[in-house]
């Protein structure tokens, strides 16, 4: 198995393109969209070739050939002329095709420019721009199409301009708010500090990221302005020398194929607009999901749970905190692999830790360790790629791996609560907080009752130091910190024991951390919490935590009570997070740097994980995996230095 | 430009001549009008009468919480925002309202960092189409070679090598440490004199800040940049600036030596700012001078002192007294009626 995974090889694509191919492939409907959308093409591409009669010529055509039913000479059978129905399909989708891809070509072009150029000069040219589209959206266009195609010769070129020129006002408007969107990302500002010009800006940067969005649209006005030929073929407004889908409906209609019971001749054309349409639909989709991210599914999404057993060593946790707290979680050999097409990464293993009634663990290492898997691991929520190789958690007596879906959501809330990364940005801004502190407690409490319920939200806003007066206040009139203590307030409101603060105060000013991590340690002292305190920063956490885990590349590296850990520490890596810190008391100390990163999760080093970037490597460490050395009762440390004298 | 390359003699380089000189900038913001038929208009008073000087070759970090105008301070020094009032002097000449060509000519030399490098490179750009693009806007180095040089020292110069491997990498397939450094490539490459970096290591790791601020000291060294480096946290900075400046509501309200002002801060929010930086040791466990609450919005400022309502040291006179900075050593200076001279 670890010669296997040696040579998995990285899951990120190297181009975008690449990239996109891969999600596109994965939706079958899109794929199918595509193959029946070369299948028209082909056809109409290869007419000549394919076609087994000439629609063109009238050679050949006697009168008992009119509306002759399907046969093995004419698969289609013949319409008014006795001319071939099938021949004529193929025909007519050129004319057809032609008419869609330019007309949409038109309106894509005018939508694009028009949607940029508004969305990114704004003021006054975007309010002359855009009125103008609102008000080309407000005529009908089909009714103009009709008029303006029956006042002007009807020519395919006609056609064409017609109803390219008026089918871009959608195209405009997404493309308005798409370019509104990007201009107002960082990278545009960084060009403007180079000192890029609008045009630069526009072509270079706002353009790439504007055309998905383009091509999914572009996609649909084609569908439209076939749609749109064919109603004006069919009413009679078609170029009678452009044979389309439309015109060979309309010819039907119009010399008497339904009261022959000539239905071929209908359905020949019809079948083609429904397939064509539908083609591009399932192509716009498919598009449309690989292109946006958005439209994935979501990373918290429940996945497979399913718990495999897999012989490990076991290393138990030690057990040295405060002997006389009650033990609330018990963690044992935790392993969690992401499965990616066939591919194993091991992105936590054999993870072991206890935590009892009011301590408050330290869970430290660089991004990219494992932490947030471990802690997802813990609630069962890893995203679907993710599963749970084996280990136990026990809480409260229970093993939480072994619990159902129905179970484990109970616990979720009410047992352990978890304040995310970022949440200051989860709060839903159209609705107030109180609401949404209510709404969490009726989710998980649904026979609380409505009448206390008022109290409660007071209560909690209360222990996190928010006045009750701001409970009908809406998050945009929250400051950071606030809608940071909001988010634990909302943790807090099943009474959980345990909560774990994934990086609560990582966009945080260091006044306002500060003003967190006392509310934090207040908390865990007033409501006898546990706390899970997951961070990349050492400093953070040498401030109040009882004991410390260090993680490297998914596996322990050091475990100790925090005095060990940051006076004592055993494992290279904890040493160098340490000198990585600046010392305020030697100022002229120049700040020392790990150099590296950490292993990529699926391109693990078959030795010790740390020893690409330890300064302190030898031969041993670069073949063997270092087992967990229990130095003393309280001191867990992965390395193999520590074996020697 | 040469010299630009050659090695400094001393151990920090710094000129007495100044590269950046800033007089009574102010840039307020409208902020809604008073009401439908008021002529009376409001304003965020984000930048509020600044005076800074900054040598060649000198490090200034100008420290202070989110609000305080500090990025809005960067965005109008680089020409991004139309100063209010107040000039702003490069290399002797007055930049403060340019042609948007003459702008251009300076943007060469000063050039910025940003906060987030997850957000601040183009996704469908390459590492090369990235780093190569300052040279395009400016028409630099017009043959491919040349422009190809460049860039792979550009590149190499911030830390990423073998800097060909990165090329035709895009920002998604890197860490957040080497995007940082592909952004300060980005800037490196058109040879600036003044870097302003807005918080470039706040979103990172612990371990990688060290790294990109070695890079910047590293950078200063041997290119006698001028750096203004712009942080909410005092801690990261105190090995590397010259100069510390804090800013709280628009205002500096402390400058001076970076000794000076992590041991001997005078003003209460400095001290406040300096007690609540981590300590990696839990037998240092100290009192912390937390403030409550949050930078006040600038639209309404308080009166008197604008740091009173948070001050645990205000008095009933830091009601009515605006302070202006009071010298305290040649170098150092802060602004607070408490300070006895």
């Amino acid at each position: 198995m670890a010669v296997q995974e040696l040579e998995l090889k990285p899951s990120v694509p190297s181009s975008p393109l690449l990239g996109f191919w891969n999600v596109f492939r994965k939706n079958r409907m899109a794929v199918l969209g595509l193959f029946m959308l070369l299948i028209i093409i082909v056809l109409a591409v290869f007419a000549d070739i394919l076609a087994p009669y000439d629609p063109r010529s009238y050679e050949d055509i006697q009168s008992s050939d009119v509306y002759q039913p399907p046969s093995a000479e004419h698969w289609f059978g013949t319409d008014d002329a006795g001319k071939d129905v099938l021949s004529g399909f193929m025909y007519g989708a050129r004319i057809s095709l032609i008419v869609g891809f330019f007309a949409a070509f038109i309106s894509i072009f005018i939508g694009g420019v028009i949607g940029i150029v508004a969305g990114f000069f704004g003021g006054k040219i975007e309010t002359f721009l855009m009125r103008f589209t609102d008000l080309m959206l407000v005529i009908p266009d089909l009714p103009l199409i009709v008029v303006i195609v029956a006042l002007t010769k009807p020519s395919l070129l006609n056609i064409i301009f017609v109803i390219g020129l008026l089918g871009w006002t959608t195209t405009a408007r997404v493309v308005r708010s798409q370019t509104l969107a990007v201009k107002s990302r960082k990278f545009v500002l960084r060009a403007k500090a180079l000192g890029a010009g609008n045009w630069h800006i526009i072509w270079h940067h706002i353009l790439p990221l504007v055309m998905p969005i383009l091509v999914v649209n572009a996609v649909l006005v084609i569908s439209l302005a076939i749609l749109n030929e064919s109603t004006l073929s069919f009413i009679g407004l078609g170029d009678p020398t452009a044979i389309s889908w439309g015109q060979m409906l309309n010819f039907a209609f119009g010399r008497g194929a339904m009261s022959v019971g000539a239905w071929w001749a209908l359905v020949a054309p019809g079948f083609g607009i429904v397939w064509v349409v539908l083609a591009l639909t399932l192509l716009g989709n498919g598009l449309e999901q690989a292109l946006n991210p958005r439209l994935e599914s979501h990373h918290l999404m429940p996945g497979r749970q399913t718990v495999q057993k897999e012989a490990g060593e076991f290393s138990p946790a030690p057990d040295f905190y405060r002997r006389d707290a009650p033990l609330l979680l018990d963690v044992q050999n935790l392993s969690v692999h992401y499965v990616n097409n066939g591919n194993v990464a091991k992105a936590v293993q054999n993870v072991s830790f206890k935590l009892h009634e009011g301590e408050l663990l330290g869970l430290v290492g660089e991004s990219g360790c494992g932490k947030t898997t471990l802690m997802m691991a813990l609630l069962r929520l890893l995203p679907s790629a993710g599963e749970i190789a084996s280990g136990h958690v026990y809480f409260a007596g229970r093993d939480l791996m072994a619990l159902s879906e129905e179970e484990m959501a109970d616990v979720r809330w009410s047992g352990i609560s978890i304040i995310f990364q970022g949440a200051m940005n989860a709060l839903n801004p159209v609705r107030t907080v109180g609401d949404q502190i209510k709404e969490a407690i009726l989710k998980h409490i649904p026979e609380f009752p409505p009448r206390a319920l008022e109290d409660r939200v007071v209560e909690l806003l209360d222990l996190v130091g928010i006045a009750a007066e701001h409970k009908d206040h809406f998050p945009h009139q929250y400051s950071g910190g606030m809608r940071q203590r909001a988010m634990i307030a909302m943790a807090l409101s099943c009474n959980p024991q345990i909560v774990i603060a994934d990086e609560p105060t990582t966009a945080l000013d260091v006044m306002i951390q500060a003003q967190i991590l006392e509310l934090l340690d207040e908390l865990r002292k007033k409501l006898g919490l546990a706390i899970i305190f997951v961070t990349h920063d050492l400093g953070v956490v040498a401030e109040m935590c009882d004991t410390v885990l260090v993680m490297y590349g998914g596996v322990t590296a050091e475990y100790a009570d925090v005095d060990t850990i940051y006076n004592a520490p055993r494992h290279p890596y904890t040493q160098e997070l340490l000198k990585a810190f600046p010392d305020l008391s030697k100022l002229e100390r120049r700040l020392s740097s790990i150099p590296g990163y950490p292993p990529k999760l699926d391109a693990l080093p078959p030795g010790c994980r740390f020893a690409p970037r330890c300064p302190l490597a030898f031969e041993r460490c670069t073949r063997e995996m270092p087992a967990l050395h229990v130095l003393a009762k309280n001191h867990v440390v992965s390395c193999h230095l520590v074996e020697q004298p | 430009m040469k010299h630009i390359f050659s090695v400094a003699p001393v151990k920090r380089f710094m000129s007495n001549e100044y590269i950046l000189e800033v007089k009574n900038l102010k840039k307020y913001f409208p902020a809604g009008r008073g009401g439908w038929f008021s002529r009376h208009n409001s304003f965020v008073h984000a930048v509020d009468d600044i005076d800074l000087q900054l040598r060649r070759g000198e490090v200034i970090a100008l420290v202070g919480e989110s609000g305080c105008g500090k990025s809005t301070l960067a965005l109008t020094l680089m020409g991004l925002e139309q100063a209010t009032a107040g000039t702003i002097c490069f290399e002797g000449k007055d930049i403060t309202h340019l042609s948007d060509q003459e702008r251009k000519a300076i943007r060469r030399r000063i050039q910025m960092v940003f906060q987030d490098p997850y957000e601040s490179l183009n996704p469908t750009q390459t590492i090369e189409e990235i780093v190569t693009e300052p040279l395009i806007i400016h028409g630099l180095a017009s043959h491919a070679a040349e422009r190809r040089e460049r860039v792979l020292r550009a590149l190499e110069d911030s830390g990423l090598k073998p800097a060909e491997d990165f090329l035709h990498r895009f920002p998604h397939q890197l860490s957040g440490g080497q995007r940082q450094r592909v952004v300060i490539a980005g800037a490196l490459v058109l040879e600036p004199h003044l870097l302003l970096a807005d918080e470039p290591v706040s979103m990172l790791d612990v371990s990688i800040r060290a790294e990109i601020i070695n890079l910047l000291a590293d950078l200063r060294q041997a290119r006698h940049i001028s750096i203004l480096f712009i942080t909410h946290d005092l801690g990261s900075i105190a090995h590397f600036a010259d100069r510390v400046a804090v800013m709280y509501l628009g205002r500096i309200v402390e400058i001076g030596t970076t000794r000076e002002v992590l041991t001997a801060p005078q003003h209460p929010y400095t001290q406040a700012l300096l007690s609540v930086i981590p300590v990696p040791n839990p037998r240092l466990r100290k009192k912390r001078m937390i403030l409550h609450g949050e930078t006040p919005n600038p639209i309404n400022l308080p009166t008197g002192c604008r740091f009173h309502p948070r001050c645990p040291l205000a008095r009933d006179d830091c009601k009515r007294i605006d302070p202006r900075l009071i010298q305290i050593t040649e170098t150092h200076h802060a602004a607070c009626i408490l300070i006895s001279k």
